[in-house]
């Protein structure tokens, strides 16, 4: 890689961190909390690749390669413009429902943690790792009949009456993702499609199979979050 | 003539993008380049500030000058390099360069991801149940770390490693080194860091993790099952805790090979090492580091957990 071009690549990496960053979409890959840290790496590539674009113009010939036996290694830097590229025509969406069935989901079980119940009286939103976690508590006994409220998008329709709905949990990036699951039937009308967002208000039920239900009396279809995960 | 091919490439990946498997492969692939890029910068900010600014030799002479207590010296002070495993491949190099003895910087190559407070904290609260689990991880990760380190003193052969030694600073004004250098270690970690990620990315994809999972049994055969997902997964150091606390129907000691592997041994990092060190250095060490790793965890395993 010449001079300029190795600058270049630079200050497109920065750029491209820098603009994920700010537009918010690097939601969709790490968690949310990685934010500053991207825009700080972001800040200082754009800065290495301009210094390196300012001192390549200055000289005005090609300048020698400081590393000039290791020409043959750096040409894999070019690589780096493979994510800038995908990024740039068509910013992959967040981890949806394939990875569901194929990967593992959270598992809880009975006696993981316990809680305290639900005050009564008003929905209690929740995640969908929470509403996992209570139900393995004492079978649910935590949430009784107050009515909770969980968010997520539809991993599979047609299961048992009703459809799956399914968030994940991400520790760093979406690379670790696990996925929390629950069963959503009652009044729902039409079943939402493999994919849509969903908000659902309902009341604990126990389930025959093991995957807690959500008894529902309400669902909405919302535009997917700012956060794709929990 | 990257606009044209750009505007002709959309539609194709964009269709490409509508089939599910597609789009959890791209999604994962720059998930992975994405999250380890400001642990690169990190590492690239301190590899070229030690070219720029310490003298040749001069972090040689504060480590012990017999390697035998160089490599433990050297292990332990990985504690200090808050981060993941992407960042500490371009300073052990660099270390390397500047004359340190390169069994004492594979040992900080190998332990800094796995022992670092960052790593042990997020242990920690992955495992609220077992606080045994931290002190295994650390000692595990130590002993394989300094175990690494003097096998490479009894066998390992420098002469793979005479490209990295030989690379000398640049000539020129401080702020012309710090860039040339800056630029030069990004950039050749990071396209090897983006061959890695599309490898693991493709393991993700075509693997169901839920078949890895189904094969869980007593015995040692669990142990090796998870060592071997910890290096095809390739996940952040900083993050693989949360997921092997996912995996109970394997045993604590299985587990512990998981963490102790998997900051050690993954894809990522053999196509980070290779591009740095050379393919011909990272097979062997690799594969040695794998074996080493895996013994280090049953050991510590058996007697801890």
């Amino acid at each position: 890689m010449s001079e300029d071009a190795r600058a270049t690549t630079v200050l497109l990496v920065g750029a491209l961190l820098v603009r994920l960053s700010i537009g918010g979409a690097y939601a969709r890959y790490v968690r949310v909390g990685m934010g500053p840290w991207l825009l700080v790496a972001g800040l200082l590539l754009v800065a290495l690749g301009l210094a390196g674009v300012i001192r390549a113009l200055a000289a005005k010939r090609p300048a020698a390669d400081p590393h000039g036996d290791h020409e043959h290694g750096e040409r894999v830097g070019w690589l780096l413009l493979a994510p800038v590229l995908a990024l740039l025509l068509v910013t992959p969406p967040a981890l949806g429902s394939y990875g569901v069935d194929r990967n593992a989901s959270v598992k809880v079980t009975a006696g993981d943690k316990t809680f305290d119940p639900l005050p009564a009286g008003r929905t209690a939103p929740m995640t969908l790792l929470e509403f996992d976690e209570r139900a393995a508590d004492h079978h649910g006994a935590s949430m009784g009949s107050t009515p909770v409220r969980l968010t997520g998008f539809v991993a599979r329709t047609n299961d048992n009456g009703g459809f799956r709905l399914a968030r994940y949990q991400i520790a760093c990036c979406a690379a670790d993702a696990v996925a929390a699951v629950a069963r959503v039937t009652g009044a729902i009308g039409d079943q939402p499609a493999r994919d849509r967002w969903v908000t659902v208000t309902g009341t604990y039920r126990r389930s025959a199979d093991g995957v807690p239900e959500l008894q529902a009396s309400s669902l909405t279809e919302i535009p997917p979050p700012a956060d794709p995960y929990e | 003539m990257l606009i044209l091919a750009a505007v002709a490439l959309r539609p194709a990946l964009t269709g490409l993008l509508g089939h599910p498997a597609a789009a959890n492969w791209a999604t994962v692939f720059v998930a992975i380049t994405i999250q380890a890029v400001p642990f690169l910068v990190l590492g690239v900010a301190v590899s070229a500030s030690i070219a720029t600014f310490v003298p040749p030799g001069a972090i040689a002479r504060m480590l012990p000058r017999r390697p035998v207590l160089a490599v433990p010296t050297a292990a332990a002070a990985g504690v200090a390099l808050p981060g993941c495993e992407c960042g500490s491949v371009p300073i052990a190099a660099r270390l390397v360069a500047s004359g340190v003895t390169p069994a004492a910087a594979l040992a900080f190559l190998l332990s800094a991801p796995a022992i670092n407070p960052i790593v042990l904290v997020s242990t920690a609260v992955a495992f609220p149940g077992h606080p045994e689990m931290v002190l295994a991880r650390l000692l595990a990760s130590l002993l394989a770390a300094v175990a690494m380190g003097l096998l490479w003193i009894a066998l390992g052969r420098d002469d793979l490693l005479t490209s990295v030694r030989s690379r000398t600073v640049p000539p020129g004004s401080k702020p012309s080194v710090f860039l040339a250098t800056a630029q030069h270690d990004f950039l050749q970690a990071g396209g090897f860091l983006v061959i890695g990620a599309g490898a693991a990315a493709t393991m993700q994809t075509v693997l169901p993790r839920r078949l890895v999972e189904s094969i869980a049994q007593p015995g040692p055969l669990s142990v090796l099952v998870l060592a071997v997902l910890a290096v095809l997964l390739s996940l952040c150091s900083e993050a693989d805790a949360f997921v092997a606390a996912g995996l109970k129907q394997f045993s604590l000691t299985a587990r512990l090979a998981f963490l102790v592997v998997g900051p050690m041994v993954d894809l990522k990092l053999f196509a980070l090492q290779s591009g740095t060190f050379g393919p011909r250095f990272a097979w062997r060490f690799s594969l040695a580091t794998f074996a080493v790793a895996v013994a280090a965890a049953s050991l510590v395993g058996w007697w801890l957990l």
